[in-house]
């Protein structure tokens, strides 16, 4: 196995098995950039881990040179949780894909939303499952034809954007390959937020679901995010135009402040003796 | 004649302060300088059905309650009619006559309970009061006693407590006043009285415990509620997440940036955290996991005990890697194994199981804990080294340096077959590589654990008589009767069921040999035969949910020894 020191410190040597043309290697340049910003922002890359679902979309792990926890299917929002509630210092950045974050692990994604946790969560959101080769997912078009649906899938799809403004996301936006410079731009903004930001990446799958095309053809600039809920429900739910951009953005108290104020569990322990010590007192002895 | 053991049984419907009405007996025991404990048995409603708390106390050693009381208040007549039974010749039963139909004999005593109660205000809240308040009067303490112990005990509505308390006191003292008189304890010293879910808990915290997650789920909710309530005090956090599948993926990404968790559930919470125990094996990542049990399969008996899920605990996680389980056979145990296996999941950065059951869980028992032996809990941590950091080092022991973000080293986790940097892999060779890896720390650990107190032996003596083997909470029971029935034998408990001691019990391999279990299929019987060639010549099972009776399992004992 080839393990030469690549030129670009962001990455990895594990070799990039993405197909030629996948719409990941835009959003792999993107957050590379993004990290880049944030960097001249203030934040050290040393200080952004990351954790990743399973799928193609999770190969990111292994490709971007910054620590984290490669997760399980559908598991990594809760992962991402775990990692920030132990050290509210990091930034904690998710990649999941669709299959993961609107499929198996749904009830984290709404959950975490729900709590407002300070985790950046990124979809890779292609509507189809690629890795296992191309069975529909949560966000799939009714009618998608793969090889558990070959007579064309009988579901109407989920439509994330709604999901997370519902649940209580504090930061929601769409984001699309095709457009590097805002998808950046969203990028850096998400990992800024303080709360729970959610990004639903447009991504086109060239082997399974090849919508370059139409994502083209129908995404539009969304110019400044809706000043209230109902506004950024109704951009959400359009179907005819895909808006791209921050739809919402608002603030409200964050999990882990609510839960233990500033503390940094790992570095803010009780001496070990006067844990102790609070045992004694507990038990009277 | 002076009492040793002492049984109080307290019954009644739920929401009447049945299980109160125990504690604070218990309480008053300890206080007393007696040893105590106590069995709660509940179904799985919030109001109405029948509760009852038993409570044995012994100025000596004492590990199990006993079914027949000396004293047994029925607030009711489901527990008159349950219970009239369990009272010892020579006892007394006391009723609640206003609720309860039955003939006044002197073994059979009514005194107007609910007229009583119902003088103050939410009458049915104060009820489970007369049980503690009437065993004051039969082992004739003075009033004096009974007011410190309801000023402790029953602090809210404190004044009329104190009033109603009092009344019934003072009528059961004209009946059946000092109808008992108890052996007076060594010394008064008084002893901590907790639960084994406390056990846990403060066992984990003197550990280093940072974040504790978890679902509810009986008998294990406890945990949760207790460490909820002391997190201030314990500088704890304390999750309670969605599932218990996110409860285990957020204590093992928590453990992977540095934090020492822990996580419990009971049979079908645990299965869902299954997934994430093989990620922790995989990822090298160290979490305690406890599993309570109780009569299964599926939803089972909620409320009840059994050891049904000894296979489900040894074989955790899918995929081959190093398990580590223990079983505590004591509440004082629980405290120390708690503290021991979150230190060894450290140490081994591997999830490591703590199994147990209802009847230890959700008991509650004296004891005499020194917080001192438990050590915190750390891991090899990285230095400085020539190339660059690498999780997953490929060591003689298997055991690689942990490093946490932020550091200006790569730290990455891996879920997929991975190098030793943490980057996924397909090729054959890193594939062996981080098996064997795996397998010599699975080899470490069994060495550690030869180093190590894995099997409690009781009354071997010179003469190699029978071996009774049996663990977890059912050594409770078989102490107790071996005390009560003054057996003569030997009782060997495992502490550590995987990897399991097996160089501990070869020299048992001859003798003949009694395995008890509260199991249908003897779990715990294969697992000696399978593993430590320890054939058992007779079963004891109990599968009905309920613990072992010390006086039957004596004399059962008795039959098969």
């Amino acid at each position: 196995m080839a393990k030469e020191t690549p030129k670009d410190p962001l990455i990895t040597y594990a070799e990039n098995t993405w197909c030629p043309g996948c719409g990941n290697f835009g959003l792999l340049t993107a957050f590379k950039n993004a990290i880049k910003r944030l960097e001249e922002h203030g934040t050290p890359r040393d200080r952004i881990v990351i954790t990743a679902g399973i799928g193609c979309h999770g190969k990111i792990h292994d490709y971007l040179n910054l620590s984290g926890f490669y997760s399980l299917h559908g598991r990594s929002m809760a992962t991402a949780q775990g990692m920030k509630l132990a050290n509210p210092g990091l930034k904690v950045v998710d990649f999941c894909g669709d299959g993961d974050a609107f499929g198996e692990g749904l009830e984290h994604m709404l959950f975490a939303a729900k709590r407002n946790a300070d985790i950046t969560v990124i979809v890779h959101d292609n509507g189809v499952y690629g890795l296992t080769t191309g069975q529909f997912t949560p966000t799939s078009e009714k009618g998608y034809r793969g090889p558990s649906t070959p007579y064309g899938s009988i579901e109407d799809p989920l439509n994330p954007l709604v999901l997370l403004l519902e649940a209580g996301a504090t930061f929601v936006a769409r984001g699309y390959p095709g457009n590097q410079a805002q998808l950046t731009d969203i990028f850096v903004q998400a990992i800024e937020h303080e709360g729970f930001s959610f990004v639903d990446v447009l991504q086109p799958c060239v082997s399974f679901n090849n919508t370059y095309k139409r994502y083209n053809e129908v995404t539009e600039h969304l110019d400044a995010p809706a000043k209230d809920l109902d506004e950024a429900l109704k951009i959400s739910r359009k179907k005819d135009r895909l808006p791209i951009g921050v739809i919402y953005n608002y603030s409200r108290p964050i999990f882990h402040r609510e839960l233990f104020g500033d503390k940094v569990p790992v570095k803010d322990r009780t001496p070990f003796d006067r844990r102790h010590d609070a045992i004694r007192k507990i038990l009277k002895v | 004649m002076a009492k040793d053991i002492f049984t109080y049984l307290v019954g009644g419907k739920a929401g009447e302060g049945v299980k109160k009405a125990g504690q604070a007996a218990a309480r008053l025991f300890s206080d007393m300088g007696r040893r105590a404990i106590e069995y709660d048995d509940y179904m799985s409603l919030i109001k109405g059905g029948h509760n009852f708390s038993i409570i044995s106390t012994s100025v000596h050693e004492i590990t199990s309650h006993y079914l027949k009381a000396d004293l047994v208040v029925a607030l009711d007549q489901r527990s008159f009619d349950m219970h009239i039974d369990h009272v010892v010749d020579d006892g007394v039963l006391v009723f609640n006559s206003d609720t309860v139909k039955a003939k006044e004999s002197p073994k059979v005593v009514g005194l107007p309970m609910t007229e009583e109660a119902k003088k103050y205000p939410e009458p049915a809240l104060r009820l489970g009061l007369a049980g503690p308040s009437v065993l004051a009067a039969v082992i004739g303490l003075e009033r004096a006693q009974l007011r410190s112990l309801i000023e402790k005990e029953y602090g809210r509505g404190v004044k009329e407590n104190l009033a109603f308390g009092q009344a019934v006191y003072e009528m059961a003292k004209a009946k059946i006043g000092a109808r008992f008189e108890l052996e007076p304890a060594v010394s008064d010293k008084s002893r901590p009285i907790i639960t084994g879910n406390e056990a846990i808990s403060l066992g984990a915290a003197a550990a280093g415990l940072d974040i504790f997650f978890a679902y509810p789920m009986t008998p294990t909710s406890s945990i949760l509620h207790y460490l909820a309530a002391k997190s201030p005090e314990l500088g704890i956090a304390v999750v309670h997440p969605e599932n218990e599948i996110a409860v285990l993926n957020m204590a093992v990404g928590a453990a992977a940036m540095g934090a020492r968790t822990m996580v419990a559930s009971s049979g079908g919470g645990f299965a869902l955290m299954e997934e994430a125990i093989s990620l922790a094996g995989m990822t090298e990542t160290p979490v305690l996991c406890v599993l309570g049990s109780r009569p299964g399969p599926s939803t089972g008996v909620p409320t009840y005990s059994e050891q049904g899920d000894l296979q489900f605990a040894l074989n955790q996680g899918h995929g081959e890697f190093s398990r580590l389980v223990a079983s505590p056979g004591s509440i004082e145990e629980a405290f120390y194994l708690s503290g021991e296996l979150l230190g060894l999941a450290w140490r081994f950065q591997t999830p490591t199981i703590l199994l147990t059951e209802k009847h230890l869980c959700e008991g509650a028992m004296t004891v005499d804990i020194d917080v001192a032996k438990v050590k915190f809990a750390e891991g090899l941590m990285h230095k400085e080294s020539k190339g660059p950091y690498k999780r997953y080092l490929d060591t003689k022991d298997g055991v690689s340096p942990m490093l946490f973000p932020p550091s200006k080293e790569l730290i990455k986790y891996d879920s997929y077959e991975h190098d030793e940097l943490g980057i996924t892999t397909e090729d054959p060779k890193e594939i062996v590589k981080m098996h064997d890896k795996r397998r010599r720390k699975g080899e470490s650990i069994v060495s550690h654990l030869r180093k190590m107190h894995t099997v409690n032996t009781f009354g071997e003596g010179k003469n190699k008589g029978p071996v009774v083997f049996t663990y977890g909470s059912t050594t409770l029971s078989v102490l107790e009767a071996f005390r009560y029935g003054e057996l003569q034998g030997t009782v060997v408990q495992p502490i550590y069921l995987e990897p399991f001691p097996v160089w501990e019990l070869a020299k048992y391999k001859d003798r003949k040999a009694i395995v008890v279990e509260q199991s249908s299929v003897g779990a715990f019987a294969s697992l000696l035969k399978d593993k430590a060639g320890i054939e058992g010549t007779w079963a004891l099972r109990r599968y009905d949910g309920r613990p072992f009776e010390p006086t039957e399992l004596a004399s059962e004992l008795k039959g098969v020894m």
